[in-house]
């Protein structure tokens, strides 16, 4: 019995170290969080109002209105204030880039047009100071996506790399990783008769059947990857040990031919993207629809195919001048009149903080609220099959959780508290510190 | 005896040598030397366009000139008469807007071609890199088309063919491309062709290719012609003061293009400038005040929505029959935009709207390939409400009023050039054929156009030219 | 014959109320909304009357007079229109004049397209005013021009009257050519770095004053009877920077860095004039006294970041700490897109920085109208200003904020639900014009067939591009 007892403390101090991850060792790390006393908005039903969450071991524990607060948990009070789950751009190149200008410091297209072997969370740099920035205004989770064209920058090359999904904290890519590979980035080959030539700067116009020519070459490619990718799963299969020979890039390609690894296609004109439905139809791909600005013109289409669709920046420019000046903000309404699932997206780095900015937009142009949080959160999981793990706020999901002090969708509201994998991580990032540095300045002599 | 036989050999070779100039000059084309100076056209219908048409009448022409319109004309005796039974006699019409006589080469048109945009501009040729105004970019104001003729421009024939008897030609390339010719479509040496050599300075507003040479914008662009004219100003007036008073001041240096402008200023020559839609040509109208030229606007195919600015700057119009179109080898996708459609389909209106609002216009092929082009176009503007005779009006006096050249021609009025076109019928019909043309009182006959030769069969005279050249061939082989 | 006449008098007597309460269109009342002034406070339930484009009457007592054209904003948001201290829209062949260092020649009066459907599109954003100007391809770019965004209008009727003419300037990176290179073959353009710029710049004034001396000294000599003077050349690239010298025109300076700042603001000194505003200044946070002291505005946005070394430090704070030292502060857009979600973007200072809501409001509208020296006609809602308003669906400063109408001088060039309701009719119009156009070809077609004519040489496409715009009426 004495040994017992004296051993007590010392089993406790073992299990509490076990039972915290090993990054976070340090004596004032909690076993568990309770937020308590907010409005929680789990996005499974009606909100809660004086709802508790627990957060225990990455995970969301416990969930409800008379929830019981565990007594190694540290409490947030969250009177007045509200919970939801964090937000999620799935379309990024947060981590591939820091200054656009800078292509020293620009890993999001490589050169060449056929890379399915790459895979983004290989160069994402966790240290990057978009990541404390974009997390700050409650983005906890995004997918960066090589060869995506961003704020100042172009895209890659047709099949131009696999997207990783990852939290927006961690100190390597390895703690921060959701899946290395949500889908293959495929950069739909566009007819365009028209385009910019920056060594000239200037606009030159190309006859159309030299471009179709071009196009149906560049899509004739990308059909003949996909064959030799199927060869090489069958010759894997079922050939001989001696006659395989590995090729990278085609064993890329077989998770995608198989259907199990879908292709996000970026296209937003109404043919390409029309072009890109029939071929990965054709193929038996899983397609995702990336970017879409024309996807309005073809809702029948992608209903049928039944293809989601992940938004580019809801606040654009029309793509023609005859378009109603507010199509890009009422498309989304739309696509949910329609009943074709989707997600928005920042297609950046620099700017993924406006995420809730976008969706907010898209509400006061006609899609409901409900929707446009959704959309936000749970759909792009859904949409990349990660809706196990994230996207609302339900027991067994990861601890994505942000704390609002309002609707995150508008402008003004800040996050007062943010939990990824459920650690409560600062939201303190180098524009905060700039601007307290500077705030502090000495008025200077006149 | 030997020598009255000589004497004859001598007086019977000279005959012959005579009489085979004479055979000669039968087979030579008509427009050549020796040619009858003296015409009458009688029993024709004739449209003066100065006054009214005249049904049954008689034009006579002498060296060059209309000498005699009417019912009751005495036909002179020196006079080759040509039976104007069932024909129209027109005035020659007038293309004002031309490279007749001066064909792109070979290699410009590669580069415009692959440049993108209308043809006619060229894609800046790897050169010296202008910095700013004073690096003159684009400036040549000292070319006049009259200099660089080649009437060997098959062209030119072919304009003629169809009625035309006179063009305005105009070099290209740059800003300041040179200043542009009339030209009469006939004659034997260059020379013969011009009829005002400095006739009209083109400007095109359009920059250079690329931003590393200036200009490379639109502004810039305006903003040099401005800093030309300025230029321009400061030369005339100080000029004349230096001249006057050499040992007071420093010595102006020398500037081939104020020098230039500055005589064409002085003595008023039409400033041709450049606007298309409505907002280029309200652009144009502005700075045409702004820098106080006598200004003739090129383009102008939305005239249509601008007839009150028009109207009230009295800047006559010279109208592109090259109506708007979609581009051939378009993206059947491609974005049209509503501006787009309504353009296309109304600039065929603007000479009918510019008629009735008064402007004072004129027609230019703008590069179109063919006569029968020319007439395609006329008729879509006579289909979209202009009248025939405002048509016609506009391919002759207004052409010759705008240019500059109104008090010689353009009308069939005594003492005017003798250009004309004779008809067998209305000169916008389709079916209708040009059976005489005078350029200068020099007479065309049309003939029927004989069935292209088969293949394989050659035109007797190829067929020597091809044996000379062979033959040629040989011997210089035999000479290395 | 009496009977008639009373007729003809009763008749004369009932058309003369008829003939007032005729719609008179300068005369417009826009009641029962809620009046965001910006000078003097919100008006609940208030109303505003508008005569012969001028702010008449403001108030929560007010009654719309006969004959009035009423617009009924119950429920709605009013405030002072848009003003866009930095826009590219409306401009015709080419927005920077890159070739020279100096690029004051040109000029974007000469080259406004009133047909930029971008004008149409930020109208929709609420904006009515915008700061025109060149691009930053040189440290001294052309000049500039302050526009009404009178949609329908022709180029000559945009520009705001009475508002000073500018000059755009360019410091850092862009006019340094750090993030291209020239094609092959053509050599690089001085300055390649920040020290060249300011000399370009100081070797400009330099040559400028020298210019205005030399005409100043001829005018002299002129003046007082001296023959046979050769006048000194005019030079239109100098002229714009004596104007400046004599605060004539105002300078706007695209800027980032704090210490290419301060050198502008040394060098206006030194040639003794002061800079209006910087744009952009995203690191004028960190210098903010040193830009109140010098009386120049800050134009900035409101969160763009990272995308040249340049910005890398730029902050969403900005703005509020600019304006926490006594800087007047605007947020702009510098994109045509950008320029329709201002009132989001000035939104943003009340979460970064704690801006009050009117403070905000004020970075989209007062304060670019005191930058840009027309803040005695626009920039808030008060009488005797210009009718130039925005009325919203919901709190402008909410993302939920969605503009129904834009009026500028007291006429309504943006209708929200005038703009939906047309779509149908356009979409009818065109495809009219497009059927039209498919029947002339397919004759056209058979026509060419008939004739016969041998194969053509094929041509290379031409562009329409150049010639293509038309105007597309005024709503």
């Amino acid at each position: 019995m004495k040994i017992r007892a004296c051993f007590l403390p010392l089993a406790l101090l073992f299990a509490a170290f076990a039972a915290t991850p090993m990054w976070a060792q340090s004596a004032a790390t909690p076993a568990a969080y309770a937020i308590k006393g907010g409005k929680v908005f789990t996005l499974t039903g009606t909100p809660i109002e004086n709802g508790v969450v627990i957060i225990r071991d990455e995970k969301i524990a416990a969930v409800g209105a008379g929830v019981a607060i565990p007594s190694d948990a540290q409490v947030i009070d969250a009177t007045g204030l509200e919970v939801y789950p964090g937000l999620f751009d799935p379309i990024t190149q947060i981590g591939l880039t820091e200054v656009s200008a800078v292509s020293a410091t620009q890993d999001i297209s490589e050169l060449g047009d056929f890379n399915p072997e790459l895979v983004a969370a290989t160069a994402v740099n966790p240290a990057s100071a978009h990541i404390p920035v974009t997390r700050a205004n409650g983005i906890t989770e995004v997918i960066a996506a090589p060869g995506t064209a961003g704020f100042d920058s172009q895209a890659g090359g047709i099949i131009a790399g696999q997207a990783s999904a990852f939290h927006l904290a961690g100190w390597t890519m390895d703690e921060m990783q959701i899946r290395r590979s949500v889908a293959m980035v495929i950069n739909w080959p566009s007819i365009q008769t028209r385009t910019f030539d920056f060594s000239t700067f200037s606009i030159k116009e190309k006859p159309y059947s030299d471009v179709k020519k071009e196009y149906d070459k560049a899509v004739n490619q990308l059909s003949d990857w996909l064959d030799r990718a199927r060869h090489y799963a069958q010759a894997k299969e079922k050939g001989s040990p001696a006659l395989y020979e590995r090729d990278l890039k085609l064993e890329a390609l077989v998770p995608v031919v198989e259907g199990k690894l879908p292709v996000l296609v970026i296209a937003d004109e109404e043919r390409d993207i029309r072009n890109a439905v029939e071929f990965c139809s054709k193929q038996n791909l899983k397609m995702i629809l990336g970017g879409g600005a024309d996807a309005w013109k073809v809702k029948d289409l992608l209903k049928e195919k039944k293809i989601p669709v992940v938004l580019g920046p809801t606040e654009r420019l029309p793509e023609q001048e005859d378009t109603p000046y507010d199509k890009p903000m009422t498309q989304p309404s739309e696509l949910f009149g329609a009943g074709i699932p989707f997600a928005f997206s920042s297609f950046g780095a620099a700017f993924s903080r406006r995420l809730p900015q976008y969706a907010g937009t898209s509400v006061a142009y006609g899609l409901p609220h409900d929707e446009a949080l959704k959309a936000v959160t749970l759909n792009a999981a859904q949409i990349f099959g990660l809706s196990d793990q994230l996207g609302t706020i339900e027991p067994g999901k990861l601890g994505n959780v942000i704390v609002t002090n309002g609707d995150p969708l508008e402008i003004q509201t800040q996050v007062r508290y943010l939990f990824i994998e459920g650690r409560l991580t600062s939201t303190d990032n180098r524009h905060r510190e700039l601007y307290e540095q500077y705030r502090k300045r000495p008025q200077a002599a006149r | 005896m030997s020598d009255r036989l000589n004497r004859r050999r001598i007086s019977l070779a000279a005959i012959v040598v005579c009489c085979a100039g004479l055979v000669s000059w039968a087979c030579t084309a008509r427009g050549e030397g020796g040619e009858p100076r003296y015409f009458a056209i009688k029993n024709a219908r004739i449209v003066p366009v100065s006054g009214a048409v005249i049904e049954n009448g008689t034009v006579v022409i002498a060296k060059g000139l209309i000498t005699a319109v009417g019912t009751s004309v005495t036909i002179p005796p020196e006079a080759w008469v040509i039976d104007g039974t069932g024909l129209t006699v027109y005035p020659g019409l007038i293309d004002a807007g031309t490279n007749l006589g001066l064909p792109p080469e070979e290699g410009a048109e590669q580069a415009a071609a692959t440049s993108g945009g209308r043809g006619r501009r060229r894609a800046a040729p790897p050169g010296p890199i202008a910095a700013g105004p004073e690096d003159r970019p684009g400036t040549s104001p000292w070319r006049v088309a009259a200099d660089e003729l080649k009437i060997d421009d098959k062209r030119i024939e072919s304009w003629r063919n169809a009625g035309f008897t006179t063009a305005l030609t105009m070099p290209e390339g740059g800003i300041f491309p040179g200043q542009a010719t009339v030209i009469d479509l006939a004659g034997a040496r260059a020379g013969d062709y011009v009829v005002r050599a400095t006739a009209t300075l083109p400007i095109s507003l359009k920059p250079t290719d690329g931003w590393f040479t200036f200009p490379d914008s639109l502004m810039g662009t305006i903003g040099y012609v401005r800093q030309v004219f300025d230029d321009t100003a400061w030369y005339a007036q100080a000029e004349p003061i230096y001249e006057a008073n050499p040992t007071k001041t420093e010595r102006l240096a020398y500037d081939r293009t104020e020098m230039v402008l500055n005589c064409a200023l002085q003595r008023k020559e039409i400033v041709l400038l450049p606007g298309n839609n409505s907002i280029q040509i309200l652009r144009v109208l502005r700075l045409a005040d702004e820098w106080k030229i006598r200004a003739v606007l090129y383009g102008g195919q939305q005239g249509y929505a601008v007839t009150d600015a028009l109207a009230t700057s009295k800047i006559p119009v010279l109208v592109s029959l090259k109506w708007p179109e979609r581009p051939k080898d378009a993206d059947p996708e491609g974005e049209q935009t509503l501006r787009d459609l309504r353009f296309r389909d109304r600039a065929p209106g603007t000479p009918a709207a510019l008629a009735k609002a008064g402007v004072k216009f004129a027609f230019y092929s703008d590069g179109l390939a063919e006569p029968k082009d020319i007439f395609k176009s006329v008729k879509k503007a006579t289909g979209a409400g202009l009248s025939p005779e405002a048509a016609l009006r506009a391919f002759t006096l207004e052409a010759a009023d705008i240019l500059g050249v109104g008090d010689r021609m353009g009308s069939i009025t005594p003492g005017k050039i003798a250009n004309l076109v004779v008809t067998d019928g209305d000169i916008f019909g389709e079916k209708t054929k040009v059976k005489h043309v005078f350029v200068d009182g020099n007479w065309f006959e049309m003939h029927e156009e004989a069935a292209p030769p088969k293949p394989d069969e050659k035109k007797p005279s190829e067929e020597r030219e091809e044996g000379t050249a062979a033959a040629s061939r040989e011997i210089e082989g035999v000479g290395r | 014959m009496k009977r008639v006449n009373l007729w003809i008098a009763f008749l004369l007597a009932a058309g003369a109320p008829l003939a007032t309460s005729a719609q008179n269109p300068s005369t417009v009342f826009i009641q029962n909304a809620t009046v965001l002034t910006v000078t003097h406070g919100n008006i609940e339930h208030g109303s505003i009357l508008i005569r012969g484009g001028k702010i008449a009457a403001l108030g929560a007592d007010l009654k719309a007079p006969e004959g009035a054209t009423v617009i009924d904003a119950t429920g709605q948001f009013v405030i002072p229109g848009i003003i866009d201290c930095h826009s590219h829209i409306a401009i015709d062949g080419g927005v920077n004049e890159g070739a020279p260092a100096v690029s004051s020649m040109a000029n974007i009066k000469d080259v406004l397209n009133p047909d930029d459907i971008d004008i149409y599109r930020d109208l929709a954003g609420g904006v009515t005013s915008a700061n025109i100007l060149h691009g930053s391809a040189n440290p001294i770019g052309g000049q500039t021009v302050v526009i009404k965004l009178r949609w329908g209008k022709p180029a000559s009727e945009l520009p705001f009257e009475g508002a000073l003419p500018g000059i755009k300037f360019a410091l850092g990176e862009n006019p340094k050519h750090s993030n291209f290179t020239m094609p092959p073959g053509v050599p690089a353009r001085y300055p390649g770095t920040r020290l060249g710029v300011e000399e370009v710049i100081r070797q400009a004034f330099t040559e400028a004053r020298e210019y205005k001396k030399q005409w100043d000294d001829y005018n002299q000599r002129k003046a007082a009877g001296e023959q046979n003077l050769i006048p000194p050349r005019r030079n239109e690239q100098l002229e714009p920077l004596v104007e400046v010298m004599e605060g004539k025109r105002y300078v706007h300076a695209h800027c980032y860095r704090t210490d290419e700042i301060l050198m502008l603001i040394r060098v206006a000194n030194e040639f003794g004039f002061k800079v209006r505003t910087f744009q952009h200044v995203l690191e004028g946070y960190k210098i903010a006294d040193e830009i109140a002291a010098a009386g120049a505005g800050g134009s900035t946005f409101s969160d763009w970041w990272a995308y040249k070394m340049e910005a890398y430090d730029a902050i969403p704070y900005n703005a509020a700490l600019m304006t926490e030292r006594g800087v007047v502060v605007s947020v702009n857009s510098d994109d045509a897109q950008e320029a329709r979600q201002l009132n989001q973007e000035a939104a943003k200072s009340m979460k970064y920085g704690g801006l009050s809501a009117n403070d905000a409001l004020k970075l989209v509208t007062l304060n670019p109208a005191i930058q840009l020296g027309i803040d005695n006609r626009v920039g808030s809602i008060d009488v005797g200003k210009d009718a130039d308003l925005a009325i919203y669906d919901h709190d402008p400063l909410s993302v939920y904020a969605v503009v129904q109408r834009t009026l500028i001088d007291g006429k309504v060039y943006f209708d929200r639900q005038r703009d939906i309701a047309q779509r149908a009719e356009l979409e009818k119009e065109k495809q009219a014009l497009l059927d039209k156009e498919k029947k002339a070809n397919e004759e056209k077609k058979s026509e060419e067939k008939q004739e016969k004519k041998p194969e053509q040489k094929k041509k290379p496409p031409k562009s329409d591009s150049a010639d293509g715009a038309i105007a597309r009426g005024a709503l």
